[in-house]
């Protein structure tokens, strides 16, 4: 037993198998048609991905996922990084930061759909204001733990503040920018989703609402599968590069975890 | 407390008065922007109503009866949904920290689960347990239980093994060491799990009221989308807004006061 969870993705793999094992005891629990057993769902997988039409909806889901969340990314972090070191930056930016932070930014789709229309900058720029905040959370964090000798070293041989930001600090913060930057990957897909769903028009969510809609539950279930091996994915992946890119920092131990 | 945690302390309170005065710039700059456009006609009154008439009808919206029981509903969802993950998630952190079996046990599932965007599983919550007050809460519960179970567990897992074998040494059960010594010693971080469940409970319950509900400041935010009506529309985020930097409030001193006596935390 102990030999086999040390192969990767063994136990995962368990954990998926003890989650549809319960969800197929739930399904006969209850024996409603809104929940049917999982196999049904999974046997709606295959059509559902052969379609060419929902491939290229998911696409189209991901590059406008891809575009917020990089977006994001290039002006979260030099403003974290900012605040992070300078005590003035951080007092200007975080009671705005606090006012904005509980407005769950899906909820503003509705009025940004009649500022600037219902085609993908609303649903980029949805994505865009979600990722934000953690990720200027966590490069503000990591900015202002950077060792003060470090810097004082990098100014007495003459570097100027802002060389000293991107050759000192943004090294030195990336591990904790990472962790942000994994919050955000799964925050964009969980954006994206919520967006598609309250502006139903294209992408994933707008196949699973109207699977809903139309009452085809093993679609539903597909979907919410389809949605789950994302996120999954989207971790995964990051995780995976996280470990190249600041290999040479502690392991974080953290799971991401997020909302819109 | 050192000499230079006193000198910082005493003049931290005119700091403090001049980051909040600093603060307050860009909020009062977007504000400023706001009736600016408004004054000058930038955009029309249906598209960006001006400020006076949104925080107008705030003020008139806080006496009127339905919008205060819409209000109330998603208080109650939120409320109920984040009290039972929280019992839930402090429960199996703790035992997922004393016990090797529930760690192996819940590590590959939360491994799983966590990175699952939660809101994917509404419209099973809402086939399953109708429209109701419970699939919300449910998927208030979903969401906000992760952070809260992983802080909990990490703090548990942190806390000095010294304290334990004391506790087991005078005579305490492992179960009661598992509730009294480490449930105690690891508050700070549940607190800070906690907190983050409780601004995602907060995002969570207006999403799930806005995608299908019949009320909820949420459902108010889309009845105004659907009408057309700009003013309407601002009110609920506003709502929500307040709400959420009210409960952080609220939860600060809930933690200062439980906090007491641990070492300062950041």
């Amino acid at each position: 037993m102990a030999r086999l969870q040390s192969v990767p993705g063994v136990s995962a793999l368990i954990a998926c198998l003890a989650l549809l094992l319960i969800w197929d005891a739930l399904a006969r629990a209850f024996a409603v048609s809104g929940l049917p057993p999982p196999w049904d769902a999974l046997r709606q997988l295959p059509s559902l991905l052969s379609d060419p039409e929902t491939l290229i909806n998911i696409l189209a889901s991901l590059r406008r996922m891809a575009i917020g969340f990089f977006a994001a990314l290039a002006c979260a972090v030099p403003i974290g990084l900012m605040m992070g070191r300078s005590a003035t930056v951080a007092a200007l930016f975080n009671p705005l930061f606090m006012v904005i932070y509980p407005v769950p930014k899906a909820a503003l789709m509705p009025l940004i759909m009649l500022w600037i229309g219902i085609g993908d900058m609303a649903k980029v720029l949805v994505i865009f204001l979600g990722v934000s905040l953690p990720v200027v959370y966590h490069a503000f964090q990591g900015a202002r733990a950077v060792e003060e000798k470090m810097l004082w070293s990098a100014a007495a041989m003459g570097l100027s503040a802002r060389a000293r930001l991107l050759r000192v600090v943004l090294p030195a913060a990336l591990p904790e920018i990472m962790v942000g930057a994994r919050t955000g990957v799964v925050l964009a897909l969980i954006t994206m989703v919520t967006s598609e769903m309250i502006a139903r028009q294209t992408g994933v969510g707008n196949i699973f609402f109207t699977a809903l809609d139309m009452a085809q539950y093993d679609t539903v279930y597909a979907m919410i599968i389809v949605i789950g091996v994302l996120g999954f994915a989207c971790d995964w992946g990051f995780e995976a590069v996280r470990r190249v890119a600041v290999a040479w920092a502690e392991p974080s131990h953290q799971i991401a975890v997020g909302s819109a | 407390m050192t000499a230079a945690g006193m000198i910082a302390r005493g003049m931290s309170f005119r700091r403090n008065l001049s980051a909040v005065l600093v603060g307050a710039l860009p909020i009062l700059a977007v504000l400023a922007l706001w009736y600016a456009v408004c004054a000058l006609a930038l955009a029309p009154a249906s598209l960006l109503p001006s400020p006076n008439a949104v925080f107008g009808r705030l003020l008139t919206l806080l006496g009127d009866r339905t919008f205060l029981t819409n209000a109330g509903v998603t208080l109650f969802r939120l409320f109920a949904g984040f009290g039972i993950a929280l019992v839930v998630g402090v429960g199996g952190g703790i035992l997922a920290a004393g016990s090797r079996t529930v760690a192996a046990l819940l590590r590959p599932v939360i491994r799983v689960l966590a990175p699952v965007p939660k809101i994917a599983l509404y419209p099973a919550f809402v086939l399953t347990l109708g429209f109701d007050h419970s699939s919300k809460i449910a998927l208030v519960v979903a969401d906000a239980l992760f952070p809260i179970l992983l802080a909990t567990y990490q703090g548990a897992a942190a806390v000095e093994p010294k304290l334990v074998w004391s506790a087991r040494a005078a005579g305490a059960s492992q179960t009661r060491c598992l509730f009294t010594i480490v449930l105690t010693a690891a508050l700070p971080s549940i607190l800070t799990g906690a907190r983050i469940g409780l601004i995602i409970s907060c995002i969570v319950v207006f999403l799930a009221e806005m995608i299908t509900s019949t009320d909820g400041l949420g459902q108010l935010l889309v009845r105004a989308a659907r009408n057309f009506q700009t003013v309407d529309m601002f009110e609920p985020i506003i709502a929500i807004s307040l709400l959420g930097l009210l409960l952080n409030a609220a939860f600060n001193a809930v933690s200062a006061r439980l906090l007491v006596g641990f070492a300062e935390q950041q």
